[in-house]
């Protein structure tokens, strides 16, 4: 790591040393211990049962059902093919719109998508970040087959609400809860909103699991369709009597999974200093405001948001390229929003003022056990550096690429700013 | 040895074997390799999203099946699915229905319909008659499919897909290693997609990868399969998740050093099978078909009930009582199976060469999990339940 930057050419985007090496993400990245690993591992290795299914998926998904307070849950290759799975399984017969937030995972349209229906992106709440059960309701319709509703990346959606406008429209809920694994929502456990709730053990995510998600519901009819589903619809042999694909978790992904769950709380408490670390630090710095997680509820620490004040010299984009040059791989907020999104397929949308305004304002900042506290440090004094600065850093982008900086999770970008192999 | 019909499991005899022998290949690292694999993954910090492993494991398959791109999958239903969706497929697309029901759903997944083409009764591989015969309006691609080890009719039905203006597929999932006089399966055609799963000889516990020489069309795919591991943005119907990850990676990678063992290892055994059961009446060890070179992954045999004295089915319950976990792979036929039965009614009674099959075609166990000895004493079975036929058929 390289000292504080004393010039403007100091900055590794206008040629100076590069201050982390390697890249800081905006992923957790726990890294689960070894030894547990492979004793989990033994379990599969000794039976020689690979996936399909094996004891240590079985494990894992007894521990996650009892760990969101839910009957059954069900794992799947990936978060993406669960939610797109659930979505077949959970909407309206004859129906084509899913309803859910403009502001969220970027491959949420896709996700819904590949379950052949049509998005419906609906407004978020400026206090919340998250869609609220007014904005949801403005959306449902006589096509709307599904509510999917998501978690914001610090606390929780207004899940209870969202409950009320699926009781009042009779049309189902999914909650994607990626980002609030661990929380509560107005104290009740996040896995038991809805019919359903969808995670993902992304090795980005609380729970590294390699690749992988999972859903929790109370429901076991829905758990034994979603199981048939994600095995090719095959109830036994020489039998095929559902919808299915291949969307298994092999062993390995599950035995990680389990590893990671045993040191959860360890990371947890390793989240909050850096969080705790992080908002001391951005105490009373103007135009830079942490994003505070209400600590009435149970909650991770995990992710880390910053708004980026209208009053800087600097707009937030380039405040990332600034960064990301020197391999703190802040992040834009989910941004661009979804409705702005190019897409092959059909989307749907009205105004929705907020999800834009928000989409503009905010950035994730490197997080996770690959930041210590020192790099944390480091990574505000760039802050501090980049706001007194900020006119002449503004005038030298400008002036060098004559363009204006984008760095949504465009590859071509990464590239240019970044290694290409910043996230892992 | 059994001597007496009433030695057998099911009429009260002590079952040959003790714990379950199950068809599949299970293969798997040593133990050794596998712990140094997961702890260097651990010390990298990179698990997935197309990490080193990945990127190592897709050069090395380049290079063994001497083609331009290997595009590495979470499986290999994932693979045909991102080729339907990187061709951009519409309409229709002609398959065998003798083929596991994944084939179809892929292609369902990517909401192209699957039009069933019939099988030669000898190779069970589609041929160019076949699928002329099958062929009706809408139908946008062809996708063969290589079974057992052995291969289909290759130069045959790229003349005949070339004279139909019809891409070519290849679900080379049985397939991984198979060499024919042309070369290694997996440079045909558009684009071959193989299987990782557990039970082929290429393992990654699950995973797959997608083969072709069109540097696109494989921009295509990795765009379609994640956002990491993209040479150059391309515009795609759809992104979705079909990533292998580091784990899979490096189970691959060892399966890859290990192919050869693995090979000749099943080699014995197939040996042993071939020797024992091509003696027994009414029993026909399908071979490798159209291939210098198979892998040996599947020990496929046919039971003609009225030579051999007993059907598939009673033999395949006799041999379960025994610990032999033989599979009725493909029964029921895809074009008999849901939804695709009610989706094409038209074909549910127009296929009597699979529906044929589907009722005399089993495999027997080959792969980690067995010696040669092993088959020896499962074709030994086979051969006793012809002996006692009679006998066993009356305590059905």
């Amino acid at each position: 790591m390289t000292g504080r930057k004393a010039m403007i050419s100091d900055l590794a985007v206008f040629g100076g040393p590069v201050t982390f090496d390697p890249p800081r993400s905006i992923g957790s990245l726990a890294n689960p211990d070894p030894e547990k690993v492979l004793r989990y591992s033994r379990i599969f290795y000794d039976r020689r049962w690979y996936t399909n299914n094996g004891p240590v998926n079985r494990m894992l998904e007894a521990r996650l059902a009892e760990w969101h307070g839910a009957a059954q849950c069900v794992t799947f290759a990936s978060a993406f093919w669960g939610i797109s799975l659930a979505i077949r399984r959970l909407a309206l017969p004859g129906r084509r719109e899913v309803v859910t937030p403009s502001l969220t995972y970027r491959r949420m349209g896709e996700i819904i998508a590949s379950a052949g229906m049509i998005p419906r992106y609906c407004d978020v709440d400026p206090d919340t970040l998250a869609q609220s059960a007014e904005t949801t309701r403005a959306c449902v319709n006589d096509d709307t087959a599904l509510i999917l509703g998501a978690h914001p990346t610090i606390d929780c959606c207004d899940a209870e609400g969202l409950e009320r406008v699926s009781v009042e429209t009779g049309v189902p809920l999914l909650l994607d809860s990626v980002e609030s694994a661990f929380e509560t929502s107005k104290g009740r456990r996040v896995g038991t909103f809805g019919r359903a709730e969808a995670f993902s053990i992304h090795a980005t995510k609380l729970v590294n699991g390699f690749e992988g998600g999972y859903i929790v519901t109370d429901d076991e009819e829905l758990a034994e369709a979603l199981k048939l589903m994600r095995g090719f619809g095959i109830p036994g042999e020489d039998q095929i009597v559902s919808f299915g694909i291949n969307a298994k978790l092999n062993e390995i992904h599950a035995a990680t999974a389990l590893a990671s769950l045993d040191d959860l709380p360890a990371l947890v408490e390793r989240n909050e200093s850096r969080y705790r670390a992080y908002e001391a630090l951005l105490d009373g710095l103007e135009g830079l405001s942490l994003r505070r997680f209400n600590e009435s509820e149970q909650t991770s620490f995990k992710n880390i948001l910053v708004r980026v004040g209208e009053e800087l010299p600097v707009t937030r984009d380039e405040i990332l390229a600034v960064l990301q040059a020197e391999g703190a791989l802040a992040r834009p907020y989910y941004s661009p929003a979804l409705h702005a999104h190019k897409t092959w397929f059909e989307t749907r949308f009205d105004a929705l003022p907020v999800a834009e305004r928000i989409s503009r304002e905010y950035m994730l900042m490197p997080c996770g056990d690959q930041m210590s506290l020192d790099d944390i440090a480091t990574v505000v004094d760039l802050l501090h550096f980049i706001r007194e600065r900020g006119g002449e850093i503004r005038s030298r982008l400008l002036e060098r690429s004559g363009l204006e900086i984008h760095t949504g999770y465009d590859p071509v970008r990464v590239q240019r700013f970044g290694s290409p192999e910043d996230v892992p | 040895v059994k001597r007496a019909a009433g030695d057998f499991a099911c009429a009260g005899g002590a079952p040959e074997f003790t714990s379950d022998v199950p068809v599949g290949q299970l293969y798997f690292p040593a133990w050794e390799r596998y712990e140094s694999d997961i702890r260097g993954i651990i010390d990298r910090r990179y698990y997935t999203n197309h990490g080193p492993l990945v990127r190592e494991l897709e050069s090395r398959l380049e290079a063994f099946v001497g083609v331009r791109n290997a595009v590495t999958v979470t499986n290999g239903t994932l693979g045909l699915y991102l080729l339907a969706l990187g061709l951009e497929l519409e309409g229709k697309i002609l398959i065998p229905s003798f083929t596991f029901i994944a084939t179809a759903q892929a292609f369902l997944l990517a909401g192209v319909e699957p039009v069933f083409c019939e099988v030669d009764p000898a190779t069970h591989h589609m041929t160019p008659e076949t699928a002329e015969a099958a062929l009706e309006e809408g139908v946008s691609a062809v996708c063969a499919v290589n079974l057992w080890g052995g291969s289909a009719d290759v130069p045959g039905l790229e003349r005949w897909a070339r004279s139909r203006q019809l891409p070519l597929l290849f679900d080379s999932a049985h397939a991984f290693g198979v060499e024919r006089v042309e070369g290694r399966v997996g440079r045909f055609g558009r684009a071959e997609v193989f299987s990782f799963h557990a039970t082929k000889v290429m393992s990654a516990t699950e995973g797959g990868c997608i083969c072709t020489d069109d540097d696109d069309l494989a921009e295509r795919l990795r765009n379609t399969r994640s956002n990491y591991g993209i040479r150059r943005p391309m515009p795609v119907p759809l992104t979705v998740n079909a990533r292998m990850s580091e784990a899979q990676g490096a189970i691959a990678l060892a399966s890859l050093d290990d192919l050869e063992t693995r090979r000749s290892n099943n080699r014995l055994i197939h040996d042993a099978y071939r020797s024992l059961l091509n003696v027994v009446p009414g029993v026909r060890l399908v071979e490798p078909g159209n291939v210098v070179r198979s892998n040996h992954q599947s020990v496929t045999i046919e039971i003609a009930e009225g030579e051999y004295g007993l059907s598939r089915d009673r033999l395949w319950s006799i041999l379960r009582g025994e610990g032999v976990q033989v599979r009725r792979y493909f029964k029921p036929g895809v074009h008999r199976s849901f939804p695709f039965a009610t989706m094409r009614p038209q074909q549910v009674e127009a296929l009597p060469v699979t529906d044929a099959l589907c009722e005399r075609v089993m495999q027997l166990p080959i792969g980690a999990t067995l010696t040669a000895a092993d088959a020896e004493r499962i074709a030994g079975l086979v051969s006793d339940a012809h002996l006692h036929a009679e006998a066993l058929r009356s305590r059905a």
